[in-house]
C-alpha cells in the first residue's frame, strides 16, 4: 500500500468534513430552500452567490468536489489496493456519496420534509464513517500494527464497549439532525426531541467515558490505542460545553430578526465537533479491533 | 463490567430518550381555528339589505419592544435599497397595534345558522397581492378567501423566492428574479395564519389569513378596523397579533343588530405578548396559537 493511497484517502475524509460544516451551515442559516431547483440552481451551473444562495449553492459545489474526490478515491484503491474488502469499501463509499447527493435533491424537490433531510443528515455521519475507516485501512498503523499482543480479556470486552460506543454516538447524531431539522432558527425546537438529545449526550458520554476509562487503565502505555481514547475525551468534553452554549443561543434565536452569527457559528461548531467525536471513536474501535485478541479461553471455545 | 447501578441508569435515560421521542414524533395535528377544513359546497348566502358591520380599535398598553435592525449585507441590493431595515412585529404608533388580523371565528345568525354553514357570500373579494419591495413584505399580515388569487410580485433587483409554509395547505416555493413577471397562488383550505417566508433573505416574513368567508380585516396604522357586510346575530371575534413566542389571539363576543354596528375593540400589552411586564396581567380569554411558524 503506498503513502499516497492513505494521504488522498485521509484529504477525501477531511473533504466530508468539511461537507458536513456546509451543510450545518445551511440548515442554520434556513437556507436549504433557498434554490428551489436541482440539480441546476435557477436553470445555471453557478448562480450569483447572494443572500442564503451563497449557503445552499457552496454546499451543492463542495458535494460536487468530495463526490469527484470520491470517485478518484474509489479507482485508486481498485488498481491500488490489494485487499478486497477494501476495494469494495471504496465502491460502498462511491454508492453512499452518489445515494447522498441524491437524497439531497430529494430535500430540495421535496420541500425538506423532515424524514428526507434526517436521512440525509444520517446518510452524511455514515459516508463519513466510511471515509474515516477508509483512511484507517490504508494506514501503515494499520498494516503494521504494533507488535504486543494485548488480550481483551475483560467482560464486558473492550472492543464490544467501543462498538457499543460507536452505536450511542450514531444514535446521538442521528437525534440531533433530528433535531435541527424539526425546526427552523425562528421556531422553537420540540421539546420532547430536544429532551431525547439531552438524553442521548447523557448515555454517549457514560457509554463513551467508560470505554475511554477502561482503554486508558487496562492499555495507558500502548499508545496506538490511548491516543484516539484521550482525543476522543477531549473532542467529548468540548463537544458537551458547545451542546449547553448552541442550546442557549439556539433557545433565544426566535426572537431575533434572523440567524445570527453566534448562534450559526455554535451550533455548526456543535455539527462539528460531533462529528470529529464520532470519527474518533471510529479510529479507536478499528484500531482495538486490529489489536485486540480474544482470550485463549475463547480462542479454545471458538474451537470446539 | 458495568455495575447493577450504571446499567439501571443507563437503561432509565434509554427508555426516557425514546419516550420523548416518541412523544415528539406523534405532533399533535390540532388547530384551533375551528375554521381550516376544506371548502365543501354548504348553503349561499343571500344579502338581506340589513347587514351591519362590526368595528373597532386594537390598542397596545406597556412599552412597546423596540424593533431590531436587520442586517442585509448578504445581498448587496438589499442593502442599497432599504439600508434601514427593521423588524415589523411591532407596529405600534400612539398606543394603537397595526397589522393585527381581526376576523369572526364562529357565529350565529339572526335564524339561528351558523356562518360555518355557509361557502359562498355575496360580493367578489378585491385584488390581493403580495410584493416583495425593499426585501420586506408588503403587506406585512393580509388576509383572503378560500382559493381566492394573490398576486406576487417583486419589487426589488435581486431575486427573491417565496416560500408558503402552511401546515393544512400543501407548502408552496417558488423562485421569482427582478423583473418577472407576478406569479399566482390560492389557498384551498382556510387556515389562520400561514407563514410567508423567504430562504434567500430569512428576515423576511409575512403573515396570509384564510378564511371562508370575508368577515375580516387586518388593523390599519391607527389601529382601526371595520369588517362590513355582517349579517345580523352574535359573533365570536378574534384578533389575532404575531407577537410572543407562537403569536397571540384574544377573543370577545360581539352582536350585530340588523341594520346596526358591533362594537370590538381588543388591547394587547407586553404581558400578553410574553413581553417583560412588572404586572401579571392575566387575560380573561387568550388562546396561544399553535401554527405560527
Amino acid at each position: 500500500m503506498s503513502k499516497g493511497v492513505h494521504r488522498f484517502a485521509v484529504l477525501v475524509a477531511g473533504a466530508t468534513f468539511f461537507l458536513i460544516i456546509a451543510g450545518a451551515n445551511v440548515t442554520s442559516h434556513d437556507a436549504g430552500l433557498a434554490v428551489p431547483d436541482w440539480p441546476l440552481s435557477f436553470g445555471k451551473f453557478f448562480p450569483k452567490m447572494v443572500g442564503n444562495v451563497f449557503w445552499e449553492h457552496g454546499h451543492r459545489m463542495i458535494a460536487t468536489g468530495v463526490g469527484m474526490l470520491t470517485i478518484a478515491l474509489a479507482l485508486i484503491i481498485q488498481f491500488k489496493e490489494r485487499r478486497t474488502w477494501v476495494k469494495r469499501l471504496g465502491w460502498t463509499a462511491l454508492a453512499a456519496v452518489i445515494a447522498q447527493g441524491l437524497l439531497g435533491g430529494l430535500t430540495v424537490k421535496l420541500l425538506l420534509p423532515l424524514a428526507v433531510s434526517a436521512a440525509h443528515a444520517t446518510l452524511a455521519q455514515l459516508f463519513f464513517l466510511i471515509t474515516v475507516s477508509l483512511a484507517v485501512f490504508t494506514s501503515r498503523s494499520w498494516i503494521e500494527p504494533p507488535d504486543t499482543a494485548v488480550e481483551d480479556s475483560d467482560a464486558p470486552s473492550t472492543r464490544s464497549l467501543t462498538v457499543l460506543a460507536l452505536i450511542v454516538i450514531l444514535v446521538q447524531l442521528v437525534l440531533g439532525a433530528t433535531l435541527r431539522h424539526s425546526a427552523t432558527w425562528d421556531e422553537e425546537l420540540p421539546f420532547g426531541l430536544l429532551l431525547a438529545h439531552i438524553g442521548g449526550a447523557i448515555t454517549v458520554a457514560l457509554v463513551l467515558g467508560f470505554t475511554v476509562t477502561r482503554v486508558l487503565r487496562r492499555h495507558g502505555t500502548e499508545k496506538y490505542l490511548a491516543r484516539p481514547a484521550l482525543i476522543a475525551t477531549g473532542l467529548l468534553i468540548t463537544q458537551l460545553g458547545l451542546g449547553v452554549a448552541a442550546y442557549l443561543a439556539r433557545r433565544a434565536s426566535p426572537s431575533d430578526p434572523q440567524p445570527l452569527t453566534y448562534m450559526v457559528s455554535l451550533t455548526v461548531a456543535h455539527v462539528a465537533c460531533g462529528a470529529l467525536v464520532f470519527a474518533a471513536t471510529i479510529v479507536l474501535m478499528l484500531r482495538a479491533f486490529r489489536l485486540m485478541r480474544g482470550t485463549q479461553r475463547d480462542y479454545a471455545l471458538a474451537a470446539a | 463490567m458495568l455495575s447493577k447501578h450504571a446499567r439501571l441508569w443507563l437503561g432509565l435515560i434509554a427508555l426516557v430518550s425514546l419516550l420523548s421521542l416518541a412523544s415528539s414524533c406523534s405532533k399533535s395535528s390540532e388547530d384551533d381555528t375551528g375554521d381550516n377544513g376544506p371548502t365543501e359546497a354548504g348553503k349561499a348566502y343571500t344579502a338581506k339589505g340589513n347587514e351591519g358591520t362590526i368595528s373597532g380599535v386594537v390598542t397596545y398598553n406597556g412599552a412597546v419592544p423596540e424593533s431590531k435592525k436587520i442586517d442585509t449585507s448578504a445581498d448587496a441590493a438589499c442593502t442599497s435599497k432599504s439600508p434601514n431595515l427593521t423588524t415589523e412585529e411591532w407596529a405600534v404608533k400612539d398606543g394603537k397595534l397595526a397589522n393585527t388580523y381581526v376576523y369572526i371565528k364562529e357565529g350565529t345568525l339572526a335564524d339561528n345558522s351558523k356562518v360555518s354553514a355557509y361557502s359562498t357570500w355575496p360580493g367578489t373579494p378585491g385584488a390581493a397581492t403580495l410584493d416583495q419591495n425593499g426585501c420586506h413584505y408588503k403587506p406585512h399580515v393580509m388576509g383572503v378567501m378560500v382559493n381566492q388569487a394573490i398576486t406576487i410580485t417583486n419589487s426589488d433587483p435581486t431575486t427573491h423566492n417565496i416560500h408558503f409554509t402552511p401546515k393544512s395547505n400543501p407548502d408552496w416555493n417558488q423562485s421569482q428574479p427582478n423583473g418577472a413577471a407576478p406569479l399566482t397562488h390560492k389557498l384551498a383550505r382556510a387556515e389562520i395564519l400561514v407563514p410567508v417566508k423567504c430562504n434567500q433573505h430569512p428576515w423576511m416574513k409575512s403573515y396570509v389569513a384564510v378564511s371562508k368567508h370575508p368577515f375580516f380585516a387586518v388593523t390599519a396604522e391607527d389601529g382601526s378596523f371595520t369588517l362590513k357586510g355582517v349579517p345580523p346575530g352574535k359573533y365570536t371575534v378574534v384578533a389575532w397579533h404575531e407577537g410572543g413566542a407562537t403569536g397571540t389571539e384574544k377573543t370577545m363576543e360581539v352582536t350585530v343588530p340588523a341594520s346596526g354596528a358591533g362594537k370590538a375593540d381588543f388591547s394587547f400589552g407586553a404581558a400578553a405578548m410574553g413581553q417583560p411586564s412588572s404586572l401579571t396581567v392575566v387575560p380573561a380569554i387568550e388562546f396561544p396559537m399553535l401554527n405560527k411558524h
